[in-house]
């Protein structure tokens, strides 16, 4: 592979073959020599990807690639509609629109953690992490009836995304302001969600899902930006509540019909695919408008998703014993790493794909809330259960580099296999707990496969963005609680 | 023949087998042995199913997310099956499957984790030596 080093941390890979624009990525020297191990398997998606037909140049990477299906990880392409542009299911990937979302509140460490850490059976964090686990379903099968949606209400979901649950009690006014898009993409069309999608999704709005979704409770243990932290309104020693969840079902079921409809569309329209995952069509075809349809709808749902699990996590702290008048929970941010977006860039209007990628915008961009203008916009980048997640701040190089993009974890370097061979013989809820992290799961098998090891340090990816300019670090956090499905 | 892959960010299996229906029951065993620690054999429970599809990887996609979902939505784990594959035209293959099996027991069964599709990436179900291989990797 022909490898160009542009300058710092990016480099670039010279179209060639059917490529039709370069492609670039962002890589430290370790991530660098991780891409040689694997001969550079991620870095052939990528340049796959700059076959498709009026992508937009470069078709990128971020510091936390990995292989992928179709895209690799951590994979950003923009498609221009007036240049036969198209839009591809895999390019988003099977969990639309998945992403996180971080609450913030007035609690202090001592007041969720007295011990610091240091007592297992602190009673006061045990009851908190008990009401969160209990409160919020999580592993597979577990839906919930409470709410009591039926279609009709998942229809409008679909439409209105968050604001349709504000609407009915759950959740605050104020929580729309801070979600990426308003928590509602525009031209999502129900219409255009099978039944199957439909049945899979009406008693998992609500549900964390499994794997590596989570929701973790957390303190901020480092600022390194005070003027962007300020602007968050995070110091240290506050308690945070960091939600990791997608479109469930119903979105993996939407990319399943979609891709298949897709793999037809680009046999008809005579798309060269160098992998069938890249299916794609015509962002200005009918298959293209439906999928988009489709697609903004489970990325309402996935939205709702994370606010129902806001609500849920707001009514398990009172039940715990902190009521709202203590904690203050409010959204800093929710933000998205699956998906694909009308932007524009460079005064024209392209279609993104991130996929496991986050938008970025850098300060002055009018889309973000006005108390975030001024630093830029919340990027929240979650590590792994065992050590630490971060927020950064996008950033002018991001806006003029990535089509405002930067990266959305640290990317897994075991296998799960691997990683659960690693941890036989191992208590790994018992090894957390020494530690201060009280774990919730419903299986031993996800605490096995989402054992620290198995995730690369969140550090070099975050320090790589930021000496890359595509995000500036803001603040570090630590976890106390985390939940897994 | 059934061979469990173990890369760094995926899930998936090899397969080969003398015949097609031989082919996509190993699937239904290999998705099986992924979802399960002790996957189960046998059972009362019975289910139906009906697919068709262009190509061959397309119905053997569609085979293994029906089964995903009737793991995960149904409940059911779909522990043997006979199947039989037609094609009906050039542009037709389908698939009707007899499916016996057991109500999901997570904890009994050792749950290892949610699939969420059987994807199109290298998928090719072609000629082999001992008749027919593939190679499937699944979203996790």
């Amino acid at each position: 592979m022909n490898i160009e080093h542009v300058s710092g941390f990016k480099y670039r890979i010279p179209k060639e073959g059917k490529m039709r624009v370069d492609a670039a990525f962002y890589a430290s020297e370790g991530i660098l020599e991780d891409l040689k191990s694997e001969d550079y398997a991620s870095l052939q998606q990528i340049c796959n990807v700059a076959t498709l037909p009026g992508v937009v140049e470069p078709a990128l990477t971020m510091p936390d690639i990995h292989w992928g299906y179709g895209f690799p990880i951590g994979g950003v392409a923009a498609f221009d509609p007036e240049d036969g542009g198209v839009v591809s299911p895999g390019g988003v990937g099977f969990d639309i629109n998945c992403g996180v979302r971080l609450l913030i509140s007035e609690l202090s460490r001592e007041e969720v953690d007295s011990s610091g850490g240091r007592t297992v059976g602190d009673p006061q964090k045990n009851r908190l992490a008990d009401a969160l686990y209990e409160g919020i379903p999580s592993g597979v099968g577990k839906g919930r009836k409470d709410t009591g949606f039926g279609k009709k209400d998942l229809e409008e979901i679909l439409v209105e995304g968050v604001g349709a649950l504000v609407a009915r009690g759950y959740g605050e006014q104020a929580d729309l302001e801070n979600i990426e898009s308003s928590g509602k993409l525009p031209g999502a069309d129900p219409k255009e969600v099978s039944e199957r999608a439909y049945r899979r999704g009406v008693s998992q709005l609500g549900t964390l899902g499994s794997g590596n979704h989570f929701l973790e409770v957390q303190y901020i243990d480092e600022v390194y930006d005070e003027e962007a932290a300020q602007a968050y309104g995070l110091s240290e020693g506050k308690v945070t509540v960091l939600i990791h969840s997608g479109s469930r079902g119903l979105g993996h079921q939407v990319c399943q019909d979609y891709v298949e409809r897709c793999i037809g569309a680009a046999r008809r329209y005579r798309i060269d695919l160098a992998d069938r995952q890249l299916a794609a069509a015509p962002i200005e075809s009918p298959e293209g408008e439906a999928y988009l349809g489709a697609m903004a709808a489970a990325a309402n749902f996935a939205f709702a998703n994370r606010q129902l699990i806001t609500h849920s996590t707001r009514q398990a702290f009172g039940s715990a014993g902190f009521d709202s008048e203590d904690h203050h929970f409010r959204v800093l941010y929710d933000l998205a790493h699956n998906n694909a977006k009308f932007e524009e860039h460079d005064s024209r209007e392209v279609l993104v794909h991130r996929k496991g990628a986050t938008r970025a915008f850098g300060p002055g961009n009018e889309e973000l809330p006005e108390r975030y203008r001024s630093v830029g916009q919340p990027v929240l980048v979650p590590g792994d259960m065992g050590r630490y997640s971060f927020v950064l701040a996008g950033t002018e190089g991001a806006m003029s580099e990535t089509f405002g993009s930067s990266a959305h974890g640290a990317g897994r370097k075991m296998g799960r296999r691997a990683a659960k061979r690693a941890a036989k013989g191992r208590n790994l809820r018992r090894e957390l707990e020494g530690k201060g992290i009280l774990v919730r799961a419903a299986n031993r098998a996800t605490i096995d496969e989402e054992m620290s090891e198995a995730y690369k340090d969140a550090t070099e990816v975050v320090d790589t963005t930021d000496r890359a300019g595509i995000g500036k670090k803001v603040a570090r956090l630590r976890p106390l609680i985390v939940v897994k499905g | 023949m059934i061979r469990m892959l173990d890369h760094t960010a995926d899930v998936g299996f090899e397969l080969e087998a003398p015949t097609l229906e031989a082919l996509f029951d190993e699937g239904r065993q290999a998705l099986l042995m992924t979802m399960f620690e002790e996957p189960p054999k046998g059972g009362e429970g019975e289910r139906f199913v009906r697919l068709s599809g262009p190509d061959r990887e397309t119905l053997l996609v569609r085979w293994i997310n029906e089964l995903v979902f009737f793991v995960q939505e149904e409940k059911f784990v779909p522990a043997g099956a006979e199947l039989r594959i037609r094609e009906d035209s050039e542009e037709v293959l389908s698939l009707e499957a007899r499916l016996v099996g057991v109500p999901l027991d997570l904890e009994g069964h050792g749950w290892q984790g949610e699939i969420k599709s059987a994807t199109f990436h290298g998928l090719d179900v072609t000629p082999g030596n001992e008749g027919w291989q593939t190679r499937v990797i699944l979203d996790v």
